[in-house]
């Protein structure tokens, strides 16, 4: 028996000891700057020099909404109420609105998701208070978005109390959550933000453009959004809704639009008296985008760096691959008869410019396109 | 109550100061208990994550055996509609104001003793009966105590509080920072019941720490200052917040220790009992010098 026990010991330990030593050697190899969580330059395991936990953009663990669980029972803390079954579904897919698991996940580099009591300690009376404990934590997550919704402060609000064998009607009915979904988000096309701005009070923001077209995924400018930002959440007062002051630098404001767009780019690009219009590739550019182009992701073209390099319009700039062999000259509309498949390229488009008019005089006297055809025009 | 009466006081300070004139001074320079520890403790409020539950209330007034009435009926959020003191019923308040900078969600605000550095109060007191002790909390003595109220005047928070309403054995009342408590290595009641951890109870320089921390890491939350690091010379309780500390009532002070100047130039008059000897040499000169004319009125009449 006791033999048993040791060899079980042995193995809990081991499998302990090679987790934590996985979790190490996954957490190095991360895109993550060491800094970020260390203060040293050599951090080791006994002194790792940790950095207080930060709330950046560091957890790994990703889960769709719908993959993680529907309840899940909080029972740690308190002798005086009944356990608190949070909805985390639900939770979480109005968490993949603006920040994602690490909203409440902050600061879980690699591994499995840890829980809560991992770092927050469940004592208020403890060493290291620059961590909130853990009821401090558990409330300050769920109070900044419940006091907006539901304007109730009051324990009992979310909390059933306990009661000595009693039958009572509990107050919140938390399983009625159990099997609700968030409604999906409706996005916006265009959105017309009011500045102060003496270079033009209104900012066009094509909404669609930059997800859609520039291909920006909803956390790259969406973070920390609370519920009011969609919902009226004067709902349950006889107050109007509140205008939040925004008191952000000129550099906060502009931060999300200067990631791609440069600095010193003219204010009046996006500021002006009235709308502006979306993006339209062959106003700005003089290149309209047909057929082909048309559903190309910008970054197709002019790659994945932002902001995006300018390019000529020759086709050899980006299909510099294409020669005579591997091109098939159907897909421009026109398919080349037996004699004209065989010519060279620059037989008809003079000294390879694609952009001018084809010549047929290498060959035909008096011919021209598109009155005559080296081929038959089909439908792509 | 003043453990003394006004009489006892007066007939104590008779009897000291024949004594004193008489022979020592050696009374007059034994001062109120004064600690300013390095290890000190104090409480950092987080006024963006409070709630306004007055939860605290509730703890406080159970520790302190006061009329403390059903922990439900403080769900009552009319009462934050206009804006309280602490009182000799209620030695803690919350109250609340519009929100602050990027945010809509109303600003609560705890009120109590701050526990200063160096507290007016202990200076102020006559008696002595007020100390600032090892562990950082401003407390009193009930049986020295003698009512005259000048803590109440002297404090630059207006914290003191008088049980008027009492006829018999009247009290100052204010927040002990849980004294009794906190000696017997509990957490004051207040910091003990808060939900959110508002109230982050540790060695005041440790707060001082964290609460920089808490700005760098979250400049659009917090305004730039800790309320109380500075204030009247440092206080036990320092605050954060999401807007200016004036919108939220708390009183605009210089660096400078409240007692300040006022205390030196009190406790240098009144060191070796100046006052009583400087009275009765003077009483003593203008009878001499009376005395003398008469005399000489006496002679030229002769």
């Amino acid at each position: 028996m006791r033999t048993n026990i040791i060899a079980l010991s042995v193995i809990i330990f081991t499998y302990c000891m090679s987790a934590q030593q996985m979790r190490i050697e996954k957490h190095s190899k991360m895109n993550i700057d060491c800094k970020t969580c260390h203060t040293c330059d050599v951090p080791t395991k006994a002194d790792p020099c940790l950095t207080e936990c930060p709330r950046e953009k560091i957890a790994t663990v990703y889960q769709k909404p719908e993959q993680t669980p529907e309840l899940i029972k909080i029972n740690q803390l308190s002798d005086r109420y009944e356990p608190v079954y949070f909805s985390h579904k639900l939770h979480a897919q109005m968490a993949a609105i603006s920040d994602g698991c690490e909203n409440c996940h902050h600061h879980n580099t690699s591994g499995p998701i840890l829980k809560c009591n991992k770092c927050h300690e469940v004592s208020r009376q403890r060493e290291d208070v620059g961590i909130p404990d853990l009821k401090g934590a558990y409330h300050r997550q769920c109070m900044d978005c419940h006091r907006e919704w539901s304007h109730e402060t009051g324990c009992n609000s979310c909390h059933n109390l306990k009661t000595d064998g009693e039958k009572s009607s509990p107050k919140f009915d938390y399983k009625k959550y159990a099997g609700k979904d968030h409604p999906d988000v409706v996005v916006p096309s265009v959105i017309n933000y009011k500045t102060k701005s003496d270079r033009g009070e209104i900012v066009t923001f094509s909404h669609n453009d930059h997800t859609k077209s520039f291909g920006l995924k909803c956390t790259n400018c969406h973070k920390h959004e609370s519920c009011s930002k969609c919902h009226d959440v004067s709902h349950k007062t006889s107050e109007k809704p509140k205008e939040v002051k925004t008191e952000l630098s000129f550099e906060q404001q502009h931060k999300n639009c200067i990631n791609c767009h440069e600095k010193n780019e003219q204010c009046n690009r996006c500021h002006g008296r009235e709308n502006i219009e979306p993006f339209n590739h062959t106003k700005k550019t003089g290149w309209a985008l047909n057929r082909h182009h048309e559903k190309l992701a910008c970054s197709k073209c002019h790659g994945q760096k932002i902001p995006y390099k300018k390019i000529d319009n020759k086709c050899s700039s980006c299909h510099q691959a294409w020669n005579k062999e591997n091109f098939k000259h159907s897909i421009t509309g026109l398919q080349l008869d037996e004699t004209h498949i065989e010519l060279s390229c620059e037989d008809c488009h003079l000294e390879g410019n694609f952009e001018l008019k084809p010549s047929c005089n290498g060959c035909h006297e008096n011919f021209s396109y598109p009155n005559k055809k080296p081929g038959q025009l089909i439908r792509n | 109550m003043p453990g003394k009466s006004r009489r006892d006081f007066l007939k104590n300070s008779i009897a000291g100061g024949i004594a004193a004139t008489g022979i020592s001074a050696s009374v007059a320079n034994a001062g109120p208990k004064n600690i300013l520890s390095a290890d000190r403790m104090g409480v950092l409020v987080d006024t963006t994550v409070c709630v306004g539950c007055r939860n605290c209330e509730w703890a406080c007034k159970t520790a302190h055996n006061l009329d403390s009435g059903d922990l439900n009926s403080y769900e009552e959020r009319k009462i934050l509609e206009s804006k309280r003191r602490p009182s000799e019923h209620a030695l803690t308040v919350v109250n609340e104001y519009t929100h602050g900078k990027n945010s809509t969600l109303p600003v609560d605000v705890k009120v109590q003793c701050m526990h200063c550095d160096h507290p007016a109060c202990v200076s102020a007191c006559i008696v002595g009966a007020f100390s600032k002790q090892e562990n950082g909390a401003v407390i009193w003595d009930t049986d020295m105590c003698i009512g005259c109220r000048y803590c109440m005047a002297a404090c630059p928070f207006q914290i003191p509080a008088f049980e008027y309403n009492k006829a018999i054995n009247p009290l100052i009342m204010k927040c002990d920072f849980c004294f009794d408590r906190t000696k017997e290595e509990k957490l004051p009641a207040c910091v003990g019941i808060c939900p959110t951890e508002t109230l982050t109870y540790g060695p005041r320089t440790e707060l001082i720490r964290i609460a920089r921390e808490r700005i760098k890491r979250d400049p659009s939350r917090y305004i730039d200052h800790i309320y109380g690091e500075y204030e009247v010379g440092g206080t036990a309780w320092m605050y954060l917040a999401s807007k200016n500390f004036t919108e939220l009532d708390f009183p605009l002070l210089s660096k400078n220790p409240a007692p300040g100047v006022s205390e030196s130039i009190q406790h240098g008059i009144f060191a070796y009992f100046v006052p009583p000897v400087s009275l009765y040499a003077l009483l003593g000169g203008i009878m001499w010098l009376s005395k003398r004319r008469k005399e000489m009125e006496g002679e030229e009449k002769i």
